[in-house]
């Protein structure tokens, strides 16, 4: 038995948060629009498709990725039009969009590929090297020569927290869910900004879609977002909606995640190993609720 | 005194079913298909007529029992969503439930091999009621008592839950017949449902379910109980004042939410397979709660529009197999009608406010 928390388990837990953290900065936006966006799962599944598939038509990852993020948008879109236009039931809706992802890529896959289960592309997204720091023992060689979006994932973290807390629209967007009639009368529109906040989400979720598919691994398999729309929603309740606390939430994930795969290592059963996240997610959503309520007691 | 029936609905579901079709008729163009011989395939597939004649021998055709059969399964997990809803809870973790009963009463056909059917088959329901009951419990009583969202945790409980049974069947449970490399033993003969249609899925199972449907429906739509539940999902906090017993009553809905969605469980693996195997439902309760979506937790609704899904479900299969169409078309045809009631529901509504807010203005 040697040390279980190895250099491979935290590359694992940066390489299983990143797409679940995106996925959480886009339902972030939503969540403070006052939208509860359960099609989450549905647009990373199209993003992961989508870059997978114009991957293989292009031979690059970067025109897949981008692609992505032009689907995510689109159905970041579509969405908005039901929930913030038509007024329709987000569960429904969210619901029925994740059904619908799921049976459009298995669809496609075979009208398209001619393959039903997996497909493979060649192009994958770019390891980046730190030079100097990937030579500092332990933490230099977790640091070093991950996928770019794990980096880039931190700096939009930053980003969307500045957006957020230190921007006129981030506060208008807070604000559209929190007090539309009072932003409506500041001359701003509510349903603007749900719509705005919506598309983001779609793009971010496409971007998640695309780390998960050519930045992880470089193939789509059906089904392949595996729930993780929701465990990045429950990152967003977990870290009260705010970018880094989300960010966090989803790191956790990624390191139970990866302490599953390790976990196998010692001849444990993967099908119990694999449990793990999605308990610890469990576990998340009942903690942040007996928080929040002792919080109220106390004021 | 409420319409018995919504006409108005009805023309609108209609609609949304036909422009759907059309979407899915599309779709195989646009990828190379031809339409109409593949929506011909789907009726042959789900009825196995081929012709008008055929019509006459439909009790006996293979595809039409498997069709029924399916029906049964979803308007059960559909009417097992559809009284959550009436008290104002989403189980969505019907397919975890599911798992768990039919790998709880798999395991206790296979250990008590030997044994009248008479005694193992109640137990076995019983065991997959209680495995479905009591997963469904968890995140009812986490809903009820400490407000935790009951989709997330439900969509986590059903990722567990299949991995959880994939560990048994893989492990502990797995069966020592033959070289098989997972499942559990397979139920001995005595114990298997009678097929009703020789070469067909359609077994005994179906009139158990008919009991529950009508059980179902009878409590909603004619007790006091009944109504008790539609008080505490619209208005819960009415409800509490009046002095209904409101966090018992979820709980105890969810309870039998889930011990329904277990039985379908059992009805799979006594009815179906045999035995208990990895991938036993493929997202079977999805399918149900969509159509108790569509027809709007409605419980007669459901149960006919059940019989139209398993048609479309089962007959994309044959389509699959003879017209090379993939047979998950029928999902994308299932969401897309639940976008167009949404539409069309939106577009009216913004219409006649538009009239409203132009006689003001006028």
């Amino acid at each position: 038995m040697g040390n279980i928390f190895t250099v491979g388990l935290f590359r694992q837990m940066l390489r299983s948060a990143t797409p679940v953290a995106l996925a959480a900065l886009g339902g972030l936006m939503t969540e403070h629009a006052g939208i509860m966006n359960i099609g989450m799962d549905g647009m990373i599944l199209l993003g992961a498709f989508t870059a997978v598939a114009v991957s293989i038509v292009t031979g690059s990852a970067f025109a897949g990725t981008l692609a992505a993020i032009l689907v995510g948008i689109l159905v970041g879109l579509f969405f908005a039009l039901f929930v913030v236009k038509f007024k329709s039931d987000e569960f429904i809706i969210g619901t029925a969009l994740n059904i619908f992802a799921g049976g459009l890529t298995t669809f496609l896959l075979w009208a398209i590929f001619g393959v039903r289960g997996t497909i493979r592309t060649q192009a994958g997204l770019p390891t980046v090297n730190l030079g100097i720091i990937g030579k500092i023992p332990f933490l230099g060689e977790i640091l070093s020569g991950n996928s770019l979006f794990v980096y880039l994932t931190v700096g939009l973290v930053i980003l969307m927290w500045a957006l957020v807390y230190r921007t006129p629209l981030g506060f208008w967007i807070r604000a559209s869910g929190e007090h539309p009639a009072t932003l409506r009368t500041a001359g701003i529109s509510p349903e603007r900004m749900k719509w705005l906040s919506s598309t983001l989400c779609g793009a971010f979720c496409g971007l998640a879609g695309a780390q998960l598919a050519l930045g992880n691994v470089t193939m789509f398999s059906e089904g392949m977002s595996n729930s993780r729309g929701y465990v990045a929603f429950a990152c967003v309740i977990f870290g009260g909606a705010n970018p880094v606390k989300a960010y966090l939430a989803a790191l956790m994930f990624g390191f139970f995640d990866a302490l599953g795969y390790r976990l196998q290592e010692y001849n444990i059963s993967a099908n119990l190993t694999s449990m793990i996240p999605y308990v610890i997610t469990v576990c998340m959503m009942v903690y942040v609720v007996v928080r929040g309520s002792r919080k109220k007691a106390k004021v | 005194m409420k319409k018995r029936i919504d006409w108005g609905y009805l023309a609108s579901l209609s609609l949304s079913v036909v422009l759907a079709l059309l979407v899915g008729a599309a779709i195989m163009a646009v990828t190379g298909h031809d339409p109409i011989a593949a929506y011909r395939e789907l009726v042959k597939g789900a009825t196995g007529c081929q012709r008008l004649s055929d019509v006459l021998h439909l009790f006996a055709k293979r595809q039409f029992g498997n069709t029924i059969e399916y029906a049964m399964v979803l308007f059960l997990t559909g009417l097992a969503c559809a009284i959550g809803a009436r008290v104002g809870i989403f189980n969505v973790g019907g397919e975890g439930q599911l798992y768990l009963g039919a790998i709880v009463s798999a395991y206790i056909g296979a250990k008590m091999a030997g044994s009248s059917a008479w005694i193992v088959i109640p137990l076995a329901a019983l065991g997959a009621m209680a495995a479905g009951g009591f997963y469904a419990w968890i995140p009812g009583v986490l809903k009820v008592k400490l407000k935790v969202n009951e989709v997330i945790t439900t969509i986590m409980m059903n990722t567990i839950a299949i991995y959880f049974c994939a560990y048994l069947s893989n492990g502990p449970w797995k069966t020592t017949q033959g070289n098989r490399v997972s499942g559990t033993d397979t139920l001995a003969a005595n114990l298997q449902f009678t097929r009703l249609i020789k070469g067909s899925n359609l077994t005994t199972a179906i009139f158990a379910s008919a009991v529950i449907a009508f059980l179902v429906w009878y409590v909603m739509a004619k007790t006091t109980k009944g109504y008790e539940m539609k008080l505490i999902g619209e208005n819960p906090r009415f409800a509490r004042y009046s002095g209904l017993k409101v966090d018992r009553t979820i709980i105890t809905t969810m309870v039998i939410s889930g011990a329904i969605c277990g039985l379908v469980g059992m009805f799979e693996v006594y009815g179906l397979k045999g035995n208990y195997q990895d991938g036993i439902s493929n997202e079977y309760y999805f399918d149900g709660l969509l159509v108790a979506m569509i027809m709007r937790y409605q419980p007669v609704g459901i149960i006919a529009m059940s019989f139209a899904f398993a048609f479309l479900k089962v007959g994309a299969a044959g389509m699959e197999l003879n017209a090379g169409v993939p047979g998950e078309l029928y999902r994308i045809i299932q969401a897309v009608i639940i976008f167009f009631l949404a539409a069309e529901r939106g577009v009216k509504a913004i219409l006649a406010g538009k009239m409203k807010g132009g006689a003001r203005h006028g």
